[in-house]
């Protein structure tokens, strides 16, 4: 029975590595008119309850994912590249993981380089994400710095594209 | 030549005659050559859909790694399950819905895909959710915008099928077909 599951596990990871992902996209879609974030406190990896509105005056970037999640993996150091160029600017990256533990959260950033600075948050029962109209993973929001929703994708982005880092820029103006 | 114009208008005719066939988007299949795994993939007028082939043991693999209840594992058995990747490269907003999609046999018989919403409200009865793991059932999807996940289908191991599928574009409904899909064998095809 192990056995037969180390196989497969194997089976698992090689099977994701095959995976032809589709390349990252470095679009996101402006919403319009833009609407208010829904607010949310969660914890981070220290167990510190982090608030969404507290970043008010600040462009947040709001990233919903999972470990497990190939395109999630993928994005993730794109993010603190961005996080690296943003640095001094009223910034702030706020990875929202799904149903999972710290220490599976710990096994996967530990491997990442860059390693993330920003803020990981736990969104264990799926609430936020729920709140947040969230179909699938990975899925990420823009949000202004009047607490409004500017901009929203699905699916991997290439987050330290330039594109992405204009469309940043101009909301920090 | 003596009507450079005409021959322009002939070869512009010629390009919109061409054009349908630009959009006769083409299956194509690719063998993992590690796994002997089968995937296809299909891009018809900017909607892309790819399927790739998931063993059994490697469904009931993921989501034991995952610690769910024996039960939430039990109850992928007896499904077809495919990796899948929708892409929007429309240029437009499309959208689709799980929920529209058939796969046929080779009887004639139409089955219906178990979808997200189906598979939540199953496993909370069963003490999880684990919903993240299943294709969107619906998502209306932006210029570069894509969504990954199972489908899945209560048919055998190595069933053979058509899958029928639609989306919208600017609110027209259009319809694809991938024909010769085969659900993933019982046993890995290049076992070690």
């Amino acid at each position: 029975m192990l056995l037969s599951l180390g196989i497969a596990l194997c089976l698992a990871s090689n099977v994701q590595a095959a995976l032809p992902l589709p390349e990252m996209s470095h679009s996101f879609t402006s919403l319009k008119p833009a609407k208010p974030a829904s607010d949310f406190t969660l914890p981070d990896l220290d167990g510190k309850p982090v608030k969404l509105s507290d970043y008010r005056g600040k462009v947040v970037l709001v990233n919903f994912w999972a470990t497990w999640c190939p395109p999630c993996r993928r994005e993730m150091p794109s993010m603190e590249r961005l996080s690296q160029r943003l640095k001094g600017q009223p910034f702030v990256i706020l990875a929202v993981n799904q149903q999972e533990e710290a220490d599976q959260v710990f096994a996967f950033t530990g491997q990442l380089e860059p390693a993330p600075t920003f803020p990981i948050l736990f969104d264990r029962n799926s609430t936020v994400s729920h709140a947040w109209n969230v179909l699938g993973l990975p899925a990420s929001f823009i949000v202004d710095k009047q607490g409004r929703v500017a901009y929203r994708a699905m699916g991997g982005r290439e987050f330290d594209h330039p594109e992405i880092e204009q469309t940043i820029r101009a909301l920090l103006k | 030549m003596k009507h450079p114009h005409a021959f322009f208008r002939f070869i512009f005719l010629l390009a919109l005659l061409l054009v349908p066939a630009i959009h006769a988007a083409e299956l194509t299949q690719n063998r993992d050559p590690e796994s002997g795994l089968l995937a296809w993939k299909k891009v018809d007028r900017g909607f892309s859909l790819e399927l790739i082939q998931l063993l059994p043991e490697y469904v009931a693999a993921l989501y034991s790694s995952r610690n769910l209840p024996p039960a939430v594992v039990d109850s992928m058995r007896g499904y077809c399950v495919f990796g899948s990747v929708v892409q929007n490269q429309s240029g437009g907003t499309l959208d689709y819905r799980v929920a529209d999609w058939r796969v046929v046999t080779p009887d004639g018989k139409q089955h219906r895909l178990k979808t997200k919403p189906e598979w939540v409200a199953e496993w909370k009865t069963l003490g999880s959710d684990f919903g993240w793991s299943i294709l969107p059932a619906t998502a209306s999807f932006d210029t570069g915008d894509w969504a990954q996940g199972f489908t899945t289908v209560k048919l055998p191991p190595g069933s053979h099928f058509d899958l029928l599928y639609a989306w919208r574009h600017h609110g027209k409904r259009y319809r694809g077909k991938m024909e010769n899909l085969v659900c993933a064998p019982d046993k890995p095809p290049l076992a070690p």
